[in-house]
């Protein structure tokens, strides 16, 4: 490891380290500009200028392209040195304009710290400056081309780093221009990154333009909850507003990015309908009277229809500490375990998902990037989880292979293998390729149980004769990949998917270097709602209890049951023959309208929870503010009513933790049942492995992986099994799927997020299309069971046969659906005008 | 050679060539030769000819001087400013062509036959002062060569339909 | 001049045939090597010759090509560099005229020498004319078997292509030219070794086409023949010397390597026009240094040049009489450089436009004092751009500074040119609006 000597200190740093990153190992920031951790250097803004006074370079040179090596002397502060950066600096701002007072980058600006530590003040240019037109780049970016220092570093990132290719530089020299080349909406889901790593204000966040200054705001680091990824934040606040969002390094998880749907999806905290004040019956309340009245009416249904008749719903989005005291405040009241999956396979398959987690088998997406074959099995990443789909191109740019078997027509800004087959399918996929990949070794499979799954696999491939030539060379290249990583998802796989997803990545993990598996999860803390979830399965779903009357009452805590329900009618009158109905929550949910008692919560902005990722990966969001009613919205855009208090206008919302905790004392009378839920020991109760020394809020940046400590069976035979698919001619299966923007829940509730939006449309195969007599482009009536849906219809060539793909989007009624699944004849699918 | 003569040979040659993006300025070049200029549509056939991206094709069509991104007239005129022509009169070359034409450099004739753009150097240093029309070049240069070449082309436009050589 | 070597049959407004060529001896070389030679021969050959590169760097020829490891992977490419965009050198577009077969030999042999399978020659778009001379010579040599498979009945195969530039000064550059060939924006890039991962990713060779031209001569006649032609010690062969500005006859002429100025600009170029005073010189083109009297019998060689601190560049020798003013000449090569910068790095893409203005403001009456050590600041920061475009701009304003800082301040003093030249400038808003 070479050892070299930066301003007069010494470092020893691995091989391959650029000068640069070794002085800023020892806390010396040398200027630069297009150099970034991310994209690697460039050397094109010559910023980061040093002199190399002794050893094997010498002289001025530039720090971000120099491997150290023995025996280097540096120094970053020699004049000419210097004097050089400084000069950079005065031809950078030569064309610059004096935006400053008006620009939103100034506080945040990398280009105003390195002038100014730089020692450029007075201007020495008198020509003119070059001048260019700005674009429209869509809702989310503003573009102000006046400003650039030509750092080339958006162009890098978005075509080098995330791989899309409707921004580029044009023009030549000082008139480079970079942009679209023609105006509109940027089409990368990545696009909001632009604006944190362009040092100037070329690129700004355009939701927040104008809002406020660095100074302004207050900060905290933060998660996004829009999907089970756990990126990591930063959140900004300014009148009560929660104002806009940044990314936060974290070097396991999303590095040094984050994706748009998180960037922009949460408004729906400063929603003008969140609940904010306690209701009853429909009429405002205190909190005390909320939660007497509460309380009395739980024990009222209690002696009337016994414990067993009040049923609690958690979620998937709600923080351990909310789960974990929803579960210890049905164990204190006797009541049944609470759920946390309104939806009983859903609740399985990830429960599956985590449990087959362990720790040998557990990857970031960090480690992903090196990997040499990814397989990604019914997943769409840049629909479900797009910053998967990111760290997916990172491992293809240094040669890894990418599959994906999935029935949709999965895009990714990658070049990847896509065999589109039913769901169904994805059964014989990965038994044929357990079969094919994994040699059928005695000597490795030692154990008789492996053996004969490994047989069994074989003889469930051979079933499907149509499996190993739609896989192509994939078989082939999984044997012969020495660091695969098994990607899984839990929504259109069938119920066995996830654990014979987990028993390839194990096999495989037995005969090469090293092998991975990776859950994309439905939600920001799924994981948590499958450790807590209750071990046994409940008789009956929540809805049947609920129709046979064996459930009365019905807690709702920070979750909305009519936001993935397929049959919206059923779910209403179900929910309308409840005694009561009570909700805790922050989004003004349908749910909600119907609630009895509404006590409203906080937002994970509000409050410091913990939230456990699809790693496991257990992070902290710490609160920005807190919450109230924004002043916008307070002062209708004048000026604050002039009357004074105490209280925080429409900050009456609680941590539903708390909120929790309160009712338990209310309803059992005992102050003590009052007292914070001690997570880790409810954690461990559930079979989890948590690590007790660690520091987890010591510092923002931290966090540890848990895993379930007794794991379910691998190998097993009920992994083999076939699912049910009424693949019956003529009949279409319908399918539900998530999209980057218009299906997650939280994200359709924020404004900004809404604008990038793509109007819903259903896609079906060519052949299929053409057995229709449709073609893409036209408009359908889908006939469902409730209900009708307008829409029109695209044709994809790689996408599975017999499917219809439907997104669970906003702008659709779609929930009029009885069965799942779905079957939908000719006779259901008519052509229309538009 | 018409319209379609001229895609078909292009296809052909790049389903002949090793790495299409090879005939990239060629392609460019071709469809600007029969538009008189590389227009929006042009681009958009060149990238689907080429199998690349709008942008990629537009980040490289800009960064040339021979490539033209907006209407020319029939004949384009460089006129060299580089040092050996600037000392033997360039720019009185490139104002009595704008004098004569009625323009400033950058800017077409009203009746779309002649654009005068800078450009330097050349290679004509040994017949200072020199230009370029249509990439022919003519040097060294006098008011009398340059009236003579402005109204023999002018009567070969006149005459010809126009065809762009 | 002991004997032409490119320019044998060179005669102004005609294209030497391919009759002609081989009349002298044309695709004999070829032949030769073919029948006797491997490549490691050849390449030895030219080693031993002392050929040095001509398109501005004096790199020598056998090195680069023994850059190429033996196991390195096919295809591999030679690539002629026609670009030519050095103001003053107009040397490669004579000598395309003057034989066109000769340059096709010479890749072949240089393709031949690393076992390349492929030509490119890459040519300026204001060098249509000759782009289609040389495509004429092409299909030629391939109806002759020179071009294509089994050479002359060899095992060797070899063909070129004529890539046609868009037209940027910086395609002249190597690892830039490779990236104008893939259809890519043109940029200088350090990041790879052109022998190992040039253009598409494989070995490849780049020379300019005068020192192709040499090739085919120094297999039929030898290295020490080569050297003989030359003056001076250290000297191989002949020179093409493009010589422009006050002289009688400008011209492209080719002389032993080493000739000295004064006899390229009194014999070959009839001297100085009447009523002209030899001021100064750029002896290699626009990236060097104005040469004074002092050095006005300087031997035009690259290791004499670099003794006295210039440059032989090109060997384009553009001559300024008394009546010049060498701050409207040196304000001339700076809008060239700023116009053609790619913009890839900052002191050379806002550097040039910041001497530009300087120098704008000195040459229409509107300099300052303050204005001298500023651009000799520059001209110093400037060499440390990412690439040596930036240097070479630099070179002439560093020149005009150290050598006629006095005619700098008189323009300062006067509040005008001295001589009288208003240089317009082209202040029509082409180079400074933004994106076509």
């Amino acid at each position: 490891m070479p050892e070299l000597i930066i301003d007069q200190r010494k470092i020893v740093v691995p091989e391959g380290t650029k000068v640069i990153a070794a002085a800023e190992q020892l806390g010396i920031m040398i200027p630069r500009f297009c150099y970034h951790p991310a994209l690697g250097s460039l050397g094109a803004c010559r910023m980061c200028a040093v002199l190399f006074k002794e050893g094997p370079v010498k002289g001025l040179e530039m720090s971000c392209m120099v491997d150290v090596q023995d025996g280097m002397v540096v120094s970053t502060t020699d004049p000419e040195a210097v004097a050089f950066r400084k000069w950079i600096v005065e031809c950078l701002m030569l064309n610059h304009p004096h935006d400053c007072p008006v620009c939103d980058e100034g506080g945040h600006c990398l280009l105003q710290d390195e002038t100014v530590s730089g020692g450029h003040g007075l201007r020495r240019y008198r020509g003119k400056k070059r001048t260019y037109t700005d674009q429209n780049l869509g809702p989310f970016i503003q573009h102000e081309m006046n400003r650039c220092i030509h750092c080339w570093r958006c162009r890098r990132f978005y075509q080098e780093y995330a791989g899309y290719h409707d921004l580029g530089a044009f023009g030549i020299g000082n008139r480079t221009y970079f942009g679209r080349s023609e105006e509109g909406a940027l089409s990368s889901p990545f696009s909001g990154n632009l604006v944190d790593i362009c040092p100037t204000g070329v690129f700004t966040d355009k939701p927040s333009r104008f809002k406020g200054r660095r100074w302004d705001f207050e900060r905290a680091p933060t998660l996004c909850l829009n999907c089970s990824l756990g990126c990591n934040m930063v959140a900004s606040t300014r009148y009560r507003e929660l104002v806009r969002m940044e990314a936060r390094l974290n070097s396991r998880v999303n590095g040094y990015f984050i994706c748009d749907r998180g960037r922009y999806g949460f408004q729906y905290a400063n929603h003008p309908e969140r609940p904010r004040r306690p209701t009853v019956d429909g009429a405002a309340a205190a909190w005390e009277e909320a939660l007497h009245a509460a309380s009395e009416r739980l024990q009222a249904i209690r002696e009337k229809n016994g414990r067993q008749a009040v049923a609690c719903l958690g979620s998937v989005r709600t923080s351990l500490e909310s789960q974990a005291r929803l579960a210890l405040l049905c164990r204190n009241q006797g009541w049944p375990e609470p759920l946390f999956f309104s939806d009983p396979s859903l609740s399985r398959k990830t429960r599956t998902a985590v449990s087959r987690l362990d720790s040998t088998l557990a990857v970031s997406m960090k480690d992903m990037e090196d990997a040499d074959l990814i397989l990604v099995v019914g997943s769409d990443p840049i629909n479900e989880a797009p910053m998967l789909a990111l760290a997916l191109r990172q491992a293809q740019r240094r040669g890894a292979v990418l599959a994906v078997l999935d029935p949709r027509p999965v895009s990714l800004p990658a070049a990847f293998q896509h065999v589109p087959i039913r769901p169904s399918r994805l059964r014989s996929a990965l038994c044929a390729l357990i079969t094919n990949a994994v040699p059928h070794d005695a000597a490795k499979l030692a154990d008789p149980g492996r053996l004969q799954y490994h047989q069994r696999c074989a003889r469930v491939a051979a079933e499907d004769r149509e499996i190993m030539e739609q896989l192509a060379a994939l078989p082939v290249q999984l044997r012969k990949s020495r660091r695969p990583v098994i990607v899984c998802g839990t929504d259109v796989v069938p119920e066995t998917i996830p654990s014979l997803a987990a028993d390839l990545a194990l096999l495989l993990k037995q005969v090469k270097d090293d092998a991975g598996l990776f859950y994309v999860l439905n939600g920001a803390n799924a994981f948590g709602a499958a450790l807590l979830s209750p071990p046994d399965e409940p008789s009956g779903t929540m809805i049947e209890n609920i129709e046979n009357g064996n459930t009365r009452a019905l807690l709702l805590v920070e979750t909305d049951p009519f936001n993935r329900f397929p049959d919206q009618r059923r779910l209403r009158d179900a929910l309308a023959r409840l005694e009561l109905l009570i909700t805790v929550d922050y989004l003004p949910s349908p749910a909600l309208s119907m609630a009895h008692i509404v006590l409203p919560a906080c937002t994970a902005f509000e409050t410091k929870a913990h939230y456990a990722n699809q790693e496991g990966r257990i992070q902290t969001a710490w609160p920005a503010y807190e919450g109230g009613t924004p002043l916008s919205q307070v002062s209708g855009g004048t000026h604050p009513p002039r009357s004074f208090g105490d209280d925080l206008p429409g900050g009456e919302s609680r941590n539903a933790c708390r909120v929790l905790a309160d009712l338990d004392a209310k309803l059992s009378g005992r102050e003590e049942n009052r007292h914070p839920v001690d997570l880790w020991n409810r954690l461990e109760e559930r079979g989890v492995s948590v690590p007790r020394d660690f520091p987890w809020d010591e510092n923002p940046e931290v966090s540890a992986r848990v895993s379930v400590r007794t794991p379910e069976q691998p190998f097993s035979p009920g992994t083999l099994s076939a699912t049910h698919d009424s693949v019956t001619d003529g009949a279409f299966s319908l399918l539900l799927v998530e999209w980057t923007f218009g299906t997650e829940e939280l994200s359709s509730c924020s404004p900004a997020a809404r604008q990038a939006e793509n109007p819903p449309f259903l896609t079906m195969h060519a052949e299929d299309a053409a057995a229709l007599g449709l073609a893409s482009g036209d408009m359908v009536l889908l006939h469902l069971d409730d209900t009708r849906l307008k829409l029109g219809v695209q044709v994809a060539e790689k996408t599975a046969k017999g499917i219809l793909i439907l997104p669970r989007h906003r702008q659709l009624d779609w929930q009029g659906i009885s069965r799942i699944p779905a079957m939908l004849f000719k006779k259901h699918i008519e052509r229309t005008e538009a | 050679m018409t319209f379609d003569d001229l895609i078909k040979g292009l296809r052909k040659q790049i389903s002949e060539t090793h790495h299409p993006r090879e005939l990239a300025i060629d392609v460019m070049f071709a469809l600007q030769n029969r538009d008189g200029y590389l227009t929006d549509r042009g681009l958009r056939e060149a990238a689907d000819l080429l199998g690349m991206t709008l942008l990629e094709l537009e980040e490289t069509a800009t960064f040339y001087d021979f490539i033209y991104r907006e209407p020319v007239g029939k004949f384009v005129i460089h006129v060299c400013d580089g040092l050996t022509c600037w000392m033997f009169g360039g720019e009185a070359v490139t104002d009595y062509l704008c004098r004569k034409l009625d323009i400033t450099v950058g800017e077409t004739t009203r009746d779309g036959l002649f654009t005068v753009l800078p450009t330097a150097c050349i290679g004509y240093c040994d017949r200072a002062p020199a230009l370029l029309i249509n990439r022919v070049p003519y040097g060294p240069l006098t008011p009398e060569k340059i009236d003579t070449i402005l109204a023999d082309l002018k009567s070969a436009a006149f005459r010809t339909n126009g065809e762009r050589t | 001049m002991s004997e032409y070597v490119l320019l044998q049959d060179y005669h102004p407004g005609r294209t030497t045939s391919l009759e002609k060529y081989r009349r002298r001896g044309g695709y004999e070389g070829l032949a030769e090597a073919l029948r006797k030679w491997s490549s490691a021969e050849l390449r030895q050959v030219i080693t031993d010759s002392g050929l040095r590169g001509c398109g501005g760097a004096g790199f020598p020829t056998g090195r680069k090509w023994e850059g190429i490891r033996q196991d390195a992977p096919l295809p591999r490419y030679i690539l002629a560099n026609a670009d030519e965009m050095e103001p003053g050198t107009f040397k490669d577009r004579l000598l395309i005229h003057a034989s066109p077969h000769m340059i096709i030999e010479g890749m072949i042999l240089a393709g031949y020498a690393v076992s390349a399978q492929k030509g490119i020659m890459f040519i300026r778009p204001s060098y249509e004319t000759q782009a289609r001379i040389m495509e004429k010579a092409v299909e030629e040599a391939r109806q002759e078997g020179y071009l294509g498979t089994h050479i002359l009945g060899s095992g060797f195969d070899f063909d070129i292509k004529i890539h046609r530039s868009g037209g940027r000064y910086i395609c002249g550059e190597a690892s830039a030219q490779i990236k104008a060939i893939q259809g890519m924006r043109p940029r200088p890039d350090k990041t790879f070794h052109m022998v190992q991962h040039g253009l598409w990713g494989k070995p490849t060779i780049v020379n300019n086409v005068e020192t192709l031209a040499f090739v085919p001569h120094i297999v039929r006649k030898g290295g020490a023949w080569f050297q003989s032609l030359a003056e001076g010690e250290n000297n191989g062969g002949t020179k093409l010397y493009c010589i422009s500005g006050k002289v009688r006859r400008p011209g492209c002429y080719e002389a032993p390597m080493g000739t000295r100025l004064s006899e390229i600009i009194e014999e070959l170029a009839g001297g100085m026009l009447p009523g002209c005073t030899f001021k100064a010189c750029l002896p290699g083109g626009a990236s060097s240094s104005f040469m004074t009297r002092e050095h006005y019998h300087i031997a035009m060689d690259f290791d004499s040049l670099k003794a006295v601190g210039n440059r032989m560049g090109t060997g384009a020798i553009i001559v300024f009489d008394q009546n010049t003013c060498l701050v409207g000449a040196t304000l001339n090569l700076i809008e060239y450089f700023a116009r053609e910068s790619c913009g890839f790095c900052t002191p050379c893409r806002e550097g040039l436009p910041f001497t530009r203005d300087l120098l704008r403001r000195i040459e229409a009456g509107e300099g300052e004092e303050s204005f001298i050590p500023l651009l000799k600041d520059m001209c110093h920061f400037m060499t440390h751009a990412y690439c040596a475009f930036a240097q070479g701009a630099a070179t002439p304003v560093h020149a005009l500074l150290t050598f006629f800082e006095e005619e700098v301040r008189e323009h300062v003093r006067r509040k005008k040119c001295p001589y009288g030249t208003t240089h317009r400038w082209p202040g029509t808003g082409i180079e400074d609006s933004c994106r076509n």
